[in-house]
């Protein structure tokens, strides 16, 4: 029996059999469309909501999963025998989950420590990764915290939007509420660091965005872990993948991101989760 | 006060305030906020929102009920703690989870509590505040947290005169509203975009409910709302015109007696849709869409209210074809440039294609092109007077290469001319700007990317030549491909079509279509059409160029 359990929330894109795999609970956030709320990654599939978000009129929205949510998951896995919970979660800049979480984790004292990811998708996924890994292995709490720590200092999230719609629409990212006048169609490229979302720049074709999303990765130096993303462009991503595999020794995991991300940077997105060797 | 809502006011004021009462109350306050969750929705900051304010608190609200909707007990800490758990698991959202919080702290101090008296209030608001300030990360202020924390003094000044609830409540809803009105001083960005604080209003109509209760007051009628008149917006009302309604009046009045605005809100429904009230300065201004027949009820029914002072009527459908077609000639808006950033100067040939190159980020445009070259001295002026130092020139035409390079040379300013030879060419290295970049790195990634796009220039032959192995008559429409002369024709759909084949459109992704001055738009839609048919697996955009001379000026990618 694992004595440091893990919890995160549906925004890490771990997938299931993973998580299953490392005893990782997941408390899903919610995305509310059509009038009722959905679990995301429970209640609808990624497939389904991709292909009907363009429609959606009103479009999707998302909330942080209740602080009782938490509390439950906490509950089980203290009172089955974890000595120690360490909950980490979706940049707390973006998102109201790391919160929820943080006040959840009140009622157990020094049990649960949270922490902010300040990532979304495999950037935070590859910290609750990384620390299952070593908590398997018999690593006592201050080493899996520390090794949070480095890993949430390395690793990058870069992703190329379809369209700018998306992003703009969600109003957490105040460049791109500023560009609501482009008369073009852009696709922008940006990069999650530290919790803010920064333009790296933008194309006008898919071609060209490919090679500035490659040359991002590339100039990231050598990798332990690879996480190719996508919102329903699974074709793509995995001619991706073929290009990027040499890079890491452990296969790149291949991500349909969740719908709690997706509701924010729409359909036919493409990015890459890694974490460089620490040096 | 009438004498029903009295008797019903005794009554209740004869039970002290325990556990049944709070459920009663917790109802009161669920019912009311529900009936104004689209007020408290509608304040969203973001035109667009994510994660509805209101909807968010009456989905908490309602799992806070739901907690206590089978329960009966008879002490107030029990019904309280219940309260509090319901709102804690349901808690959505970031004003969710404060009002959880804010629950969380008013049962605390209930705790073991049988009934609650005046100075209980008090002390449940006042730890109800302190509780929702630790359940943020960072607070701010111009929030919930401030009406709440303004709630708590309020009960605590209260507390030196009266020692009643039911009292203190009443006094404790005037000082929410007024702390609700003062959220844009405190909060920016609520100024900016002409809003009150949406979980702050939304926490006043909770308090709201249970005093409406109380006094026996309707639940379920949302209260008509007024704007302040700085933050109605009227502009935008116009994009949505109902079946029928044509015409738009405002009217401003500064009304006689009182004025009721609940029964305005009702007369105003049956005359016509799209109602919107401000007030300022006790001056009213009433907006609404009618239909022609009814266009001067509005302004008659007013006119039984007050002092018209003002009177605008506008016939919507006019005014919106008039609007659509004068778009081409409005203001184009540059980017500011801020020092030390980089600014882009684009030579453009048309106004269309200027508002393209202003949408990417271009902070001066040049007019000029083919026939019409600027000087040197147009080009300078373009960029002397920007607020930094450092200038990328993108000339757009071989023909302005040099004189952009006359510029450089008569300037101190650190400047980088691209040499792009077409306005495809300059859009392609408009992708690379990043404005507080290294200029010489991004001009340096600019000059890499004019090929990778290709250029299609349709005109008509000005003389009987032949080039390029193309004989051309004068007056025959020509295509050029990156620059040379690939295609003659008789038509400018046929002269298209061939130019996108010799550049092999069918390898490339991206079809955009720049239709010039001479082209009417019903002309180059239809010739768009041919070539959505042409090329069904590319991406085909039209924009307005409005270029002289050339009928398309087209970039493939």
């Amino acid at each position: 029996m694992m004595k440091i359990r893990l919890v995160t929330d549906s925004t890490s894109d771990i997938p299931v059999e993973i998580a299953l795999q490392h005893g990782i609970e997941v408390v899903p956030a919610l995305v509310n469309m059509r009038g009722r709320s959905y679990a995301d990654g429970v209640d609808i599939t990624r497939e389904e909501f991709y292909d009907e978000i363009p429609a959606l009129n009103p479009p999707p929205t998302t909330s942080s999963p209740s602080v009782g949510s938490f509390q439950e998951r906490y509950e089980k896995l203290l009172s089955n025998g974890a000595e120690h919970v360490v909950s980490i979660h979706a940049a707390n800049q973006l998102s109201g989950i790391y919160n929820a979480a943080r006040l959840a984790a009140q009622e157990f004292g020094e049990y649960v420590n949270v922490l902010d990811s300040e990532q979304l998708s495999l950037g935070l996924g590859f910290q609750v990764l990384m620390a299952a890994e070593a908590a398997a292995r018999g690593a006592l709490l201050n080493e899996v915290t520390a090794l949070v720590d480095s890993v949430r200092q390395r690793v990058r999230v870069a992703a190329l939007l379809h369209s700018i719609e998306y992003v703009r629409r969600s109003g957490r990212v105040s460049w791109a509420r500023a560009v609501i006048g482009s008369l073009l169609n852009l696709q922008p490229l940006i990069e999650l660091r530290h919790g803010a979302v920064i333009r790296l720049g933008q194309v006008r074709t898919r071609v060209q965005g490919i090679l500035r999303l490659t040359e991002t990765l590339n100039s990231w130096g050598p990798l332990e872990r690879l996480a190719v993303l996508h919102t329903n462009a699974e074709s793509t991503a995995r001619q991706l993948v073929e290009e990027v595999k040499g890079k890491v020794n452990i296969p790149p995991l291949v991500v349909n991101v969740t719908t709690a991300i997706g509701t924010h940077v729409g359909p036919n997105a493409l990015g890459f989760a890694a974490v460089p060797i620490d040096r | 006060m009438n004498p029903e809502t009295q008797t019903r006011l005794e009554k209740i004021k004869a039970h002290p305030i325990d556990g049944i009462a709070l459920k009663k109350l917790v109802e009161a306050s669920l019912t009311w906020l529900r009936a104004n969750q689209q007020t408290v929705n509608s304040l969203n900051v973001f035109p667009v929102p994510d994660g509805d304010t209101g909807t968010n608190m009456v989905l908490t609200m309602q799992s806070a009920y739901n907690e206590i909707d089978s329960l009966g007990h008879r002490a107030i800490g029990q019904m309280a703690a219940a309260v509090s758990q319901g709102a804690l698991m349901g808690a959505r959202g970031n004003s969710g989870v404060i009002l959880s919080q804010l629950w969380r702290g008013f049962a605390r101090a209930l705790h073991n509590c049988e009934t609650m008296d005046g100075q209980a209030l008090a002390k449940a608001f006042a730890e109800a505040r302190d509780t929702a300030y630790k359940g943020v990360v960072r607070p701010v202020e111009g929030t919930i947290l401030t009406v709440a924390k303004d709630v708590a003094a309020a009960a605590e000044a209260a507390l030196s005169e009266t020692d009643d609830p039911f009292e203190i409540l009443a006094r404790v809803i005037p000082a929410a509203a007024e702390s609700v009105k003062r959220t844009p001083d405190l909060l920016p960005v609520l100024k900016q975009a002409g809003v009150v604080d949406s979980g702050g209003k939304g926490l006043f109509f909770i308090l709201e409910g249970m005093h409406r209760y109380i006094h026996g007051e309707p639940l379920d009628t949302p209260t008509a709302t007024v704007q302040p008149l700085a933050a109605m917006n009227l502009e935008n009302t116009m994009e949505s015109i109902e079946p029928g309604q044509d015409y738009e009046v405002v009217v401003d009045f500064i009304p006689q007696g009182k004025f009721d605005l609940q029964k305005f809100y009702g007369d105003l429904e049956k005359i016509g849709t799209s109602i919107q009230v401000g007030e300022g300065e006790g001056m009213y201004r009433m907006h609404i869409h009618v239909t022609m027949e009814k266009r001067y009820e509005p302004i008659d029914y007013v006119m039984g209210l007050g002092t018209i002072t003002k009177i605008a009527m506008e016939n919507l459908l006019a005014q919106m074809e008039s609007q659509s077609k004068s778009t081409a000639t409005d203001k184009i808006e540059l980017a500011k440039i801020e020092p030390g950033q980089i600014a882009v100067v684009a030579v453009s040939p048309g106004r269309g294609i200027s508002r393209v190159f202003a949408s990417l980020g271009v902070a001066a445009i040049v007019e000029g092109g083919q026939t019409m070259n600027p000087s040197t001295k147009d080009i300078l002026e373009a960029f002397e007077d920007l607020p930094t130092d450092k200038v990328i020139i993108l000339p757009n035409n071989k023909n302005i290469i040099l004189a952009a390079q006359q510029a450089k040379e008569v300037t101190v300013k650190d400047v980088f001319i691209v040499p792009t030879r077409t306005i495809p060419q300059g859009l392609a290295a408009m992708m690379h700007l990043n404005p507080d970049g290294d200029v010489e790195t991004i001009a340096a990634k600019m000059s890499k990317s004019a090929n990778e796009v290709t250029t299609i220039e349709i005109t008509t032959a000005t003389r009987t030549v032949e080039i390029d192995g193309v004989s051309v008559e004068h007056g025959q429409v020509i295509a050029l491909v990156n620059g040379k002369l690939a295609v003659s024709s008789t038509s400018v759909e046929e002269a298209c079509l061939a130019a996108l084949e010799k550049a092999e459109t069918a390898n490339y992704e991206l079809v955009t279509l720049f239709y010039g001055e001479d082209l009417p738009v019903q002309e180059a839609n239809r010739i768009v059409d041919l070539v959505r048919a042409a090329y069904p697996s590319q991406e085909i955009e039209l924009q307005e160029g409005r270029q002289p001379h050339y009928q398309f000026i087209i970039s493939i990618e």
